[in-house]
């Protein structure tokens, strides 16, 4: 792999990031917010934990897609950024497997989760592990019986049609959810790490 | 009654080489796009399953109120000029948009933005609409009021009755204390 996991990470965590003038922070094609980690996971959670057994899984695809929509075209912003072409561009020898790796790294510069890639069969199939992750701190004491990295999730999907989907599509209308994932495991119900399963949609 | 606002926010942002997570004056903080927050604000708006714009409003007053109450302590934040300034410095930096809080008291105010992240983000990915869809500034707005006049979350109901994603030149909210 070319990927400097360590440099990437190191480099892209200094990235600034705070409102301008008008209140609004427009990077990577769209715009970004800088909200506590505890706001996404009350609505997360409060929603996936009140909804009646037989809407929990309507309200997690709910909850997913907002993320695999946030992925699809925030991803695409950040593999054609200038950053992204300033520090990871020269590592890129293979693509998109490199572009996959880097954009894990990225994810993982960024706060959303401590996560790689640890399996990757090109066009079909990704596993990811994710070592920390803010969508576990849900549970502080025990084990949830109840996944709940709805976030992590929907960026691994979109990542996966981003590499193997085709085009970018802005409109979303093709490219996005060629891919699903599923998660085997979580922090937050007593594993060591969550782990993150990718096929085809 | 002019009011001269002066005091700047101090942000500390750490990142934490082991965890990889990123904190915002001690809380976790994490990036994320106008896709994701209209998509939430989209889906408790349409959320036939419960109260669903309750349930982002009220998610946000409780991150919100945490975040100010803790600022205003730490830094011991005691005047309501400042108080105000500091919250609408915050919605700012964190990129939420441009903030005016025209008037306050402990019963009732005014709020005004000139620019947003949620109707400006979705106006961006779906264009205009008839309605406003700002539960989360209206939950920031309750926080805001909740921590400079020391009242516990769910004491005041903020009415969104001008949007910007509607059309209008900038988004408005009353607020009462219930």
């Amino acid at each position: 792999m070319a990927i400097d996991r360590k440099k990437v990470i190191a480099d892209m965590a200094k990235v600034e990031v705070l409102g301008n003038a008008d209140g609004l922070i427009p990077g990577f094609n769209v715009f970004v917010t800088q909200l506590p980690a505890a706001f996404w996971n009350r609505f997360a959670e409060r929603l996936t934990r009140q909804v009646s057994e037989d809407l929990l899984e309507a309200a997690e695809w709910l909850l997913v897609n907002a993320a695999h929509e946030c992925g699809y075209h925030t991803g695409y912003g950040i593999i054609t950024s200038e950053e992204w072409k300033a520090i990871v561009g020269p590592m890129v020898e293979k693509v998109p497997d490199d572009i996959l790796h880097g954009a894990f790294a990225v994810f993982t510069a960024w706060g959303w989760a401590k996560s790689e890639v640890i399996e990757l069969v090109p066009n079909e199939r990704m596993v990811v592990r994710a070592y920390d992750y803010y969508e576990s701190d849900v549970v502080s004491y025990g084990a949830s019986t109840k996944f709940s990295a709805y976030m992590i999730r929907g960026v691994c999907a979109a990542f996966m049609d981003l590499a193997y989907g085709g085009d970018y599509d802005p409109t979303g209308e093709t490219g996005l959810r060629t891919f699903q994932c599923q998660q085997t495991k979580g922090i937050e119900c007593g594993d060591e790490y969550g782990e993150f399963v990718i096929t085809r949609a | 009654m002019a009011v001269i606002k002066k005091t700047e926010i101090e942000l500390v942002h750490k990142f934490n080489s082991q965890t990889c997570r990123h904190t915002l004056n001690g809380h976790t903080s994490v990036l994320h796009c106008h896709h994701y927050a209209t998509l939430y604000s989209r889906l408790a708006d349409d959320c036939g399953m419960l109260d669903g714009r309750k349930l982002l409003f009220e998610c946000a007053e409780d991150s919100f109120l945490e975040v100010l109450c803790s600022y205003y302590a730490e830094q011991g934040i005691d005047s309501i000029e400042d108080r105000i300034a500091i919250a609408e410095q915050y919605y700012a930096v964190t990129g939420l948009g441009k903030m005016n809080i025209k008037c306050a008291g402990a019963e009732s105010g005014e709020v005004e933005l000139l620019h947003s992240h949620v109707d400006e983000g979705w106006i961006k990915k779906w264009g205009k609409r008839d309605s406003a869809v700002n539960f989360i500034t209206c939950g920031y707005i309750a926080a805001v009021f909740s921590a400079v006049f020391d009242h516990p979350a769910r004491s005041y109901t903020v009415a969104e009755f001008a949007s910007l994603v509607k059309g209008d030149e900038r988004s408005r909210f009353n607020v009462v204390l219930a």
